[in-house]
């Protein structure tokens, strides 16, 4: 692992460091080259902190660059100016540290639901009896215990996306990186994914970055939304969700201050000119 | 009803197969000329040719050519056609130079071939060798070009090296399209296999069908082709067993059988 010495200016330019910071995005931005040599600036200067434990979510209209950046910080992607951190240490790849869920799975199909789930492990080095232990004791977790042997084919778009976190769960990253994880699903199922989410986070508080377009799902779920613009996508404002946790959807929809929450971050949306006709 | 549907759909290769037969014995009867034996004479010739050794050993060596030039373009077009997927530049360098190749006849460098390499194993084995290569790589190439980035994403973020990711990703998830080259490569085998023999006539099935020709024992000829296709037919079949047992977790991509597997 390539350790970069913390450079002070680094220190000095968001006035402090925080002491439990997990993921420090520095002065990113992300220029694309599209076809004809032009080029399209997806993100445009963001600078964010994400604390240890905190569980962020990033809002914005489709195509504000808010996927670019999580794909910065899973180190998929390289940023064309400034820098990003994981633990102060300077992002220059993937790693185990970082684990991603996105909207499309990504489940490999020739693999079964144990297959899927211990992968990561025997990637590292797991012996197969204990990496075989530990992931069923995580397919049980998402819910999905006697479905060890089922190949991806053979599940629903819900039961996908389970097997997906269980996966990523299973090799124990620092930070949940989720694209629109539940973009693709209906909306009954995609609400008990977002009450399982929340339930399975409340055990380890593990630092989440979760990119999504729906409001009410940033705010249920969120110790913080960052709002973006539409393209090129800048931080709008970052709203603290102080809601009292462990959260419950049927106590949260009658509580005002979730609705002013709402409310709020959708005049803010509404304030950065997004609308549908000109994306 | 689904039990009788089923039957059909089973027996419906073997009709096909006694169907043609008919219409041949048919054909043959009303033509009635000396260079069109019937069916059944041909059928009865099979027998003496699957028992002569001179006859098994010339078949054998043509399966032998066919397996060798198969392998080695296994061996060779997979990895190209899956690193072509992957990479532009590998992509971009061999491209041109397979479009070029890929609508010349295979057969027609065989005399080219034979003039360098005799008429012997050799010649043979590599233009089965350069016939079978091409489809593997474009299906291969296809299959590795196709495979989802984000599935690599999560490979790389579980600590995949980018050689463990082709191995381990791009390979397998390619598998289902690798495996349709395969099929189309195994059968261009047979085809370049029984062209090579008609022009280097040396030994092999093609050697002792125009053989049979020149001396017009044509009962010997028609025989001959029902063992070469009887030949393609099984290896076909023999091909899709393993192929579905490698691929099952994949999608089925037809309900009616392609094959008499």
């Amino acid at each position: 692992m390539n350790v970069l010495p913390l450079r002070p200016e680094a220190n000095t330019e968001s006035g402090r460091r925080h002491a439990a910071a997990m993921i420090e995005i520095d002065h990113v931005s992300q220029t694309f080259q599209t076809s004809g040599r032009q080029s399209h600036l997806a993100i445009s200067d963001i600078s964010l902190v994400i604390e240890d434990g905190a569980f962020v979510s990033i809002l914005g209209p489709s195509g504000c660059g808010k996927s670019t950046l999580l794909y910065i910080v899973g180190g998929f992607v390289n940023p064309t100016e400034g820098v990003a951190k994981v633990k102060g240490r300077a992002i220059t790849g993937p790693g185990p540290d970082r684990g991603p869920v996105f909207q499309e799975f990504a489940l490999f199909p020739w693999k079964n639901v144990m297959g899927n789930v211990m992968y990561g492990l025997l990637q590292q080095g797991v012996k197969r009896a204990e990496a075989e232990a530990q992931s069923r004791r995580l397919i049980e977790m998402v819910g999905l215990k006697g479905f060890e042997n089922f190949y991806p084919k053979e599940l629903s778009g819900g039961m996908k996306q389970r097997v997906a976190i269980a996966r990523t769960l299973a090799y124990k990253p620092a930070v949940l990186l989720m694209d629109e994880p539940f973009g693709a699903l209906d909306a009954h199922t995609r609400t008990r994914l977002q009450n399982d989410l929340l339930n399975i986070w409340e055990r380890d508080r593990k630092t989440v970055l979760f990119v999504t377009h729906s409001v009410d799902e940033a705010v249920f779920l969120s110790d913080k939304v960052v709002v973006m613009t539409r393209a090129p996508g800048r931080i709008k404002q970052i709203v603290e969700i102080d809601l009292p946790r462990p959260r419950r959807r049927a106590e949260l929809l009658l509580d005002p201050r979730y609705q002013k929450y709402i409310v709020d971050i959708e005049r803010l949306i509404d304030d950065t000119g997004i609308d549908e006709l000109h994306p | 009803m689904i039990a009788s549907r089923a039957l059909v759909s089973r027996s419906a290769p073997l009709l096909a197969v006694a169907g043609l037969l008919g219409i041949w014995q048919i054909a043959a009867l009303i033509l009635n000329t000396d260079s069109f034996p019937s069916a059944l004479e041909a059928i009865r010739a099979v027998p003496a040719i699957l028992t002569d050794r001179g006859d098994l050993i010339n078949i054998l060596a043509s399966l032998r050519r066919m397996a060798i030039g198969l392998s080695l373009a296994v061996i060779l077009a997979i990895p190209l056609g899956l690193m072509m997927g992957r990479s532009r530049a590998v992509a971009s360098f061999f491209n041109p130079l397979l479009m070029v190749i890929y609508p010349v006849p295979k057969a027609a460098l065989m005399p080219v071939i034979m003039l360098w390499l005799g008429v012997g194993d050799v010649s043979k084995t590599l233009v089965i060798f350069l016939g079978v290569s091409l489809p593997i790589i474009y299906h291969s190439f296809q299959g590795a070009r196709a495979v989802e980035e984000k599935m690599l994403w999560s490979g790389a973020a579980m600590g995949l090296s980018a050689p463990q990711r082709m191995l381990r990703i791009v390979l397998p998830a390619a598998l289902p399209e690798i495996l349709t080259g395969c099929r189309t490569g195994l059968v261009l085998a047979l085809i370049t296999m029984v062209t090579s023999e008609m022009i280097a006539r040396q030994s092999g099935a093609g050697n002792i069908l125009f053989n049979a020709l020149d001396m017009a024992q044509y009962d010997t000829v028609f025989a001959m082709i029902i063992i070469i296709g009887a030949m393609g037919i099984i290896l076909d079949a023999a091909f899709e067993r393993l192929r579905g047992a490698l691929v099952k977790w994949s999608e089925p991509r037809f309900d009616i059988p392609l094959s008499f597997s």
